[in-house]
């Protein structure tokens, strides 16, 4: 039996030995092999979370792309569209100015065309009603006329024939 | 009855005179201290098995919780630069723990014998002196017990000694009261059972009241604090101690 209390030297030394004996064997048996193994984990989430960022910037970069061509298309989309109006409008235009020069020709040749006509029936009328009128006068009076008056008469009837058509 | 509370039995002795250390006696305490390495090194062997990236088990989660818990406690307290002593540390804490709790399944606490705690100790004064003379330098470290003032040399050598022995003293009174006060509730239970049942008439009553029958379950209660709590707690304030004395050892006094 050892004292209760009190200091043996070979343990003393014994346990100074066996402290650092375990503290070897704990770094060895628990501290090497976990840290090494976080180490790798945390090699392995830092190359995750570069992979991530090398992601997002591409990811970035083919959405600014489409964004350009987006653009692009819409551009053109509308450049086209205007075009297309402009052209419109313009033909638009012509095609009535043609149509109304074309209408107004039309009306012009239908005046003068109408014009022709009263001037040809009235000239038919005058020689035709002045050739009645002397007929029917000469068979009225049973006198001839003379050639001032007939003239005169058969003016002032075309003219009021004239007026009142 | 008789109750006798004895240091470490000697199993083994090598009758060999050796200057200043004596005989060679294979005592309880050492064999016992060996079974807690055995007991600490299996389990981290046990606990780093087949270690994964990830996925892991919950026995790898324990590991790499003991690891950043020990990681914290030193760095937190010492800074970044004493990290190679948490191994040291934590051999500290993980022994001092293991040896104080084995003597709930029957073998003698190698923290029960002074000799042990008066080991770690002087280990541990060792490691703050050095650090003091290796941030103050030798001179340094010398002219620091004549503060404040040249009359105060023999206190402040008396206050530095007693750095080793408080740790030591006060660790081991924990747990050998722990060892006395369990013997006594032993003792003093057996006794009530057997005054008890010695009651009982006849033979009966004589073999019953041979049979410790209060010894069942009631210490167990008791050994939750003298055992279990005080276990961990010494272990605790030592490792505590140690990181805060080596760190203060480390800032410059001048």
């Amino acid at each position: 039996m050892q004292d209760l209390v009190g200091i043996v030297p070979w343990t003393f030394v014994a346990q100074i030995c066996n402290l650092f004996l375990q503290a070897y064997l704990i770094k060895r048996f628990l501290f090497k092999p976990v840290n090494e193994m976080l180490e790798k984990r945390r090699q392995k989430a830092d190359a995750e979370i570069r992979d991530a960022e090398a992601a997002k910037t591409e990811a970035n970069a083919i959405r600014e792309e489409y964004e350009q061509s987006m653009k692009e298309a819409r551009d053109k989309a509308s450049d086209i569209l205007s075009t297309a109006q402009k052209t419109a409008q313009l033909q638009s235009e012509s095609i009535l100015k043609e149509a109304n020069v074309q209408a107004a020709a039309i009306r012009e040749k239908a005046v003068s065309d109408i014009e022709q006509e009263r001037q040809k029936a009235v000239n038919e009328l005058k020689s035709e009603i002045g050739g009645m009128a002397m007929e029917i006068a000469g068979k009225v009076i049973e006198r001839e006329i003379n050639e001032a008056d007939h003239e005169k008469l058969i003016d002032d009837f075309i003219k009021n024939v004239g007026e009142t058509s | 009855m008789d109750l006798e509370i004895t240091g470490a039995r000697i199993f083994f002795e090598v009758p060999i005179d050796v200057p200043i250390l004596g005989r060679f006696q294979l005592s309880e305490t050492i064999v016992v201290s060996w079974i807690v390495m055995a007991i600490i090194t299996l389990a981290c062997i046990w606990l780093t098995r087949d270690l994964k990236e990830e996925n892991i088990s919950k026995r790898q989660a324990v590991a790499e919780l003991l690891v950043e818990t020990a990681n914290k406690f030193v760095v937190g307290n010492m800074g970044e630069k004493f990290r190679y002593l948490i191994p040291f540390v934590a051999a500290l804490f993980a022994t001092s723990v293991v040896s104080n709790l084995i003597s709930l399944i029957g073998l003698r606490s190698p923290t029960a014998d002074l000799s042990t705690e008066a080991a770690w100790a002087v280990v541990v004064f060792t490691m703050i002196t050095a650090q003091k003379i290796k941030t103050n330098g030798l001179g340094g470290y010398l002219k620091d017990f004549t503060t404040p003032i040249p009359v105060m040399t023999p206190f402040n050598i008396l206050s530095e000694l007693a750095t080793p022995i408080s740790m030591a003293c006060r660790h081991f009174g924990n747990i050998l009261s722990g060892v006395v006060i369990n013997a006594l509730i032993y003792g003093a239970l057996a006794a009530a059972s057997a005054a008890l049942f010695g009651l009982l008439p006849g033979a009966l009553g004589d073999i019953l009241s041979k049979i410790p029958f209060l010894d069942v379950g009631v210490p167990a209660i008791l050994s939750v604090y003298f055992d279990w709590f005080s276990g961990v707690m010494q272990a605790f304030i030592f490792c505590m101690l140690t990181v805060m004395y080596i760190a203060n050892a480390a800032e410059s006094s001048s």
